[in-house]
């Protein structure tokens, strides 16, 4: 079980990846949404604002209304977030629940992708 | 149509599925080129006017699989429901297998809507037959730059768009139905042609809605569980009626033997009904069809084989993405794929092989849905938002009933109705058979590639390590993930 501050870490070297990349910046550079994402099993919340492919924010708990609901145990987010993990076998699984379109779900793997090509 | 409201604790999405786009999603993925064909084929084997009977129980059998599949997507609310449930209930590699066979229905339905099409705007144009393929190559090129692109159909295009070609296919269908000069003829007869004819009939009916499950592939973007269950029967209802005075029509005012030999028989009754502009009318509907198959198709299928390449289920080159974020190289090869396909059929005039082997895979998704239910009653205890009363009789029975269907489609020739064919089920076992070999042969190979990567790169965690802590009674080693094994 992963605590909200080692959540917060793995999602500050996240948001510097991602923002930092030149290709997924122009890959989402007309992707503006906003993220929530549950723990399952601590409770906690936190949430993503991604303006033109930049993730502009990570606040703790739900802030505006959401277009992508992720969720998932704390440890798979850390791991994800870190990119240790590839989350589209974990959502194959069901271990990793998605709420909204599907077009949402392939940018928000895309992203890890990217990223992380050899996760 | 009102949406009821989420339940409390409920988080809700900005931009979700109502019931009105989800059975729109639903009758749009079913309602495609092909559908006109599907009912030539019921007029095969159901003499006369017969065929509205076929369709009927066919919208029957379908309530059942709807209520099937409205309970195992309550129970898999996700896009990759399907891969879910079966692997559950049936393994992983059967559902692997499965699905890679189901997707290439996908493909067909693209294949033959484009040949479809291309056929209907040469005979409109009233160009030499060559020229349909050029058609047919212009049609899924400019669905390939437009998918490359990253173009999607709004949701609320893709609504106005099905409504539009079910309400424009049922007015031509009234106009004809009450045109002077046509006649029914043996209303009733359903199994004038013999019994086997008539089980045919109800087999070939299914396919009409085929792919209307489909629509559970949005569950993530349903404002509700519900909405999806709703979407599933009401989209058969819509169907059920247009196909039902589509065959009407046809019946009352196209002699069969006319309709028999014909790629286009919504452009024939167009003609019947309202002269040329029933026919323009009609042409224009069948491009309309296009923007659903081939918006939906496309998306669907790559996204599928996107994430069976992340998966690495497939080469991973099927996962890589374009400036626009879309799997290129899945987009391609379904265009190409559905190119060679298109000119198969334009080259080989067997467009009533690929009803007959869409309504056999479909009628078989349909055996494995009952078949998973059964199981998944066993296995999964937890309570579903939907659960299909007398479930498990219901299940025996669609499992009993869609593989006597699947059978009677398989063997079928809707050329020579007379005859039995083994085409139909030999492109299927040819079909399911590269499917087999591929997962047992060709994904471990890709696995141990992957893990031999790995292996090689020897990537280092980029997770930092725990400092140590004391392990504790009730949880063992902090550090170990619960999901991990």
């Amino acid at each position: 079980m992963a605590t909200y501050d080692e959540i917060d870490e793995a999602l500050v070297d996240y948001t510097e990846s991602c923002n930092t990349n030149e290709r997924l910046r122009k890959m989402q550079r007309d992707w503006s949404r906003t993220l929530h994402f549950v723990c399952s099993d601590t409770d906690d919340t936190f949430t993503m604002e991604v303006v033109s492919g930049e993730i502009t924010g990570t606040p703790k708990g739900h802030v505006g209304v959401p277009d992508i609901v992720v969720t998932t145990d704390s440890e798979t987010f850390c791991d994800m977030f870190w990119g240790d993990l590839n989350p589209v076998a974990k959502y194959l699984r069901g271990e990793i629940k998605v709420k909204g379109s599907q077009e949402d779900v392939m940018r928000l793997d895309a992203i890890s992708y990217v990223i992380w090509p050899d996760a | 149509m009102a949406d009821e409201p989420a339940g409390p604790g409920t988080i809700q999405l900005r931009r979700s599925v109502g019931v009105a786009t989800a059975t729109a999603t639903s009758a749009g993925l079913a309602f495609a080129a092909i559908d006109y064909l599907g009912v030539v084929s019921i007029m095969a084997y159901a003499p006369g006017a017969s065929g509205w009977l076929a369709i009927l129980i066919g919208a029957g059998l379908v309530f059942l699989v709807a209520g099937i599949f409205s309970e195992l997507n309550g129970l898999y609310p996700t896009a990759a429901g399907i891969r879910l449930y079966l692997g559950r209930a049936l393994g992983n590699r059967t559902a692997l297998t499965v699905t890679f066979t189901y997707m290439t229905t996908v493909v067909l339905v693209i294949a033959a809507d484009a040949f479809l099409i291309g056929a209907a705007i040469r005979h409109v144009l009233h160009e030499p037959t060559a020229l349909a393929y050029v058609w047919i190559v212009v049609l899924l090129v400019v669905a390939t730059v437009a998918n490359l692109r990253g173009v999607v159909l709004a949701g609320w295009v893709q609504t106005v768009v099905t409504y539009t070609v079910l309400a424009s296919t049922v007015v031509i269908s009234i106009v004809a139905i009450f045109h002077v000069g046509g006649a029914f003829t043996t209303p009733l007869n359903l199994f004038g042609n013999g019994g086997f004819s008539g089980i045919q009939a109800i087999a070939f009916a299914l396919f009409l809605f085929a792919a209307f499950e489909w629509v559970t592939t949005t569950a993530e973007e349903a404002r509700t569980p519900k909405v999806i269950t709703r979407a599933l029967f009401l989209a058969p209802v819509a169907i059920w009626i247009v196909s039902t005075l589509f065959l009407l029509a046809l019946s009352h005012l196209v002699p069969f033997s006319v309709l028999h030999n014909s790629a286009y028989p919504q452009l024939l009754l167009g003609k019947a009904a309202m002269g040329t502009i029933g026919e323009i009318w009609m042409l224009a509907i069948t491009i309309l069809t296009a923007l659903n198959t081939f918006n939906g198709g496309f998306l669907v299928s790559s996204r599928f084989i996107y994430a069976a390449a992340r998966e690495g289920n497939l080469p991973r080159g099927f996962a890589r993405l374009n400036l626009q974020a879309v799997p290129w190289m899945a987009v391609v090869t379904l265009a190409g794929v559905s190119a060679v396909l298109a000119a198969v059929i334009f080259a080989t005039k067997q467009w009533l092989l690929l009803v007959a082997v869409g309504a056999t895979l479909e009628a078989g998704i349909y055996a494995l849905a009952s078949v998973s239910l059964l199981i998944l009653r066993r296995k999964e205890t937890r309570e579903r938002p939907f659960q299909l009363l007398l479930g498990k009789p219901l299940a025996v029975v669609g499992a009993i009933l869609f593989t006597v269907f699947a059978l009677a489609t398989g063997f079928a020739d809707p050329k020579n109705t007379k005859h039995l064919s083994l085409a139909p089920i030999g492109v299927i076992a040819v079909l399911a058979l590269i499917s087999v070999l591929y997962v047992r042969l060709y994904v471990p190979r890709l696995h141990a590639q992957a893990a031999a990567r790995a292996a090689a790169s020897a990537r280092p965690k980029r997770r930092p390590p725990r400092p140590s802590t004391p392990p504790s009674d009730d949880t063992g080693d902090p550090t170990v993930s619960p999901m991990e094994p």
